[in-house]
């Protein structure tokens, strides 16, 4: 695996590949295909489904990375949040979610899964985060951000008002993101080589 | 209904189609609400980490490089126009040990500067970095680091920066340790406070 990149932060590596630079597009692969692939995993219970959602996301990374503003957030982000859209729309497109479906289809395991030490540190983080928010907050967050749901759907289901679902999402996101900047969490990638 | 409340519901792309179009058109008028949105992204980004990875197929890897390598003639001269208008300009390696970095300076400028640095490392162990980049904003000052393999950075040397500067880090570089710029306070810091704007191993 050529690492030559593996020094840049992942914002200089979106600089490069808007300039048709493909080893900084492998190298954005290798740092967050995995954490892609194990997302789309989780919202859509498909591997092929989830291969196409990974791949229309990194192809939409190479073709506008000329357009990625960092004033408006770090590149990781960005790329999950491509690979999370393109994940919802196929959900939805395949009309595969059942209200019961995160019940019933089970979470991948993590046993004989070789995880690497920076990913599995990442996991345990926001897991504790997430354990940390109030169960019906948790709850909303779960449902729409891996089962796909849409706020109404989320209203229905929980036989809530919209109000409500729309203050849980609000203060849930919120926490999360306060319980997450908490001295020693880093989100970002860091070089281990 | 009030499109300010709908920031979470999109951040988590729960939001109907009309509904996140609405919403869109709402965040080209709301500065308040683009601000926001960019923080809620950012928590809803860290749930893909808690989801268990894992590894995906090798085959994916190769059909992502293949296709965008199989597009790649067709953007190419457009970027290249488009990067050559924004003034870029990257330090030539020359010498033999030479390292390129790239960065974005996120200065508090309404525009994206682009950086650059050459390390060059000489007979002697010294080391010499050719920075390009523009001036430092009032107040600022670019600060060399050097860190050696899991220690602590070290000051090694303020500049302020502008077209094509070369400085002389001090102290000795250990082989293998990294060279990062920060962009601190006029006068400089001990450590540094903010994301380096340029790393590289020497």
């Amino acid at each position: 695996m050529n690492r030559q990149l593996a020094h840049l932060s992942d914002e200089a590596l979106v600089l490069l590949a808007a300039r048709t630079e493909q080893s900084a597009l492998a190298e954005l692969y290798d740092r967050y295909g995995r954490t892609a692939y194990g997302l789309a995993l989780r919202v859509l219970r498909d591997q092929a489904l989830a291969e196409d959602a990974v791949q229309e996301a990194f192809l939409t990374v190479w073709r506008t990375a000329s357009r990625f503003v960092p004033e408006r957030g770090k590149a990781s982000t960005w790329i999950l949040t491509l690979v999370h859209r393109r994940a919802v729309d196929a959900v939805r497109r395949e009309q595969r979610r059942r209200a019961d479906s995160l019940d019933r289809a089970p979470e991948p395991s993590i046993e004989g899964v070789d995880e690497d030490a920076w990913l599995r540190l990442q996991r345990e983080r926001v897991q504790e985060a997430l354990r940390r928010l109030p169960d019906a907050q948790r709850e909303a967050l779960e449902l729409a951000y891996y089962g796909g749901l849409s706020q109404s759907e989320l209203a229905e289901r929980l036989g809530q008002p919209l109000g409500t679902i729309k203050s849980r999402m609000f203060a849930g996101l919120s926490r999360l993101r306060e319980l997450l900047g908490e001295p020693g969490t880093e989100m970002s990638w860091t070089p281990t080589s | 209904m009030d499109a300010h409340e709908l920031t979470a519901a999109y951040a988590l792309d729960a939001l109907a189609p009309d509904e996140a179009e609405r919403y869109e058109r709402h965040l080209s008028q709301c500065e308040e609400c683009r601000e926001q949105l960019a923080e809620l992204n950012e928590a809803a980004a860290a749930l893909a980490f808690a989801a268990v990875a894992p590894a995906p197929p090798t085959r994916l890897r190769a059909a992502i490089l293949e296709t965008a390598a199989a597009e790649r003639s067709n953007v190419v001269p457009l970027l290249r126009r488009r990067w050559v208008a924004r003034g870029l300009a990257i330090a030539a390696a020359a010498a033999a040990c030479v390292v390129v970095g790239l960065a974005v300076a996120l200065t508090r400028s309404s525009h994206t500067s682009y950086v650059s640095m050459a390390l060059s490392r000489d007979a002697s162990g010294s080391v010499t970095v050719q920075f390009s980049g523009p001036v430092a904003a009032h107040g600022k000052t670019y600060e060399a680091w050097v860190i050696p393999n899991g220690k602590a950075p070290k000051p090694a040397g303020l500049f302020s920066g502008g077209t094509t500067t070369i400085i002389r880090l001090k102290g000795t570089v250990p082989n293998d340790a990294v060279v990062a710029v920060t962009i601190e306070r006029a006068g400089g810091v001990p450590a540094p406070t903010t994301t380096p704007i340029l790393s590289a191993r020497t």
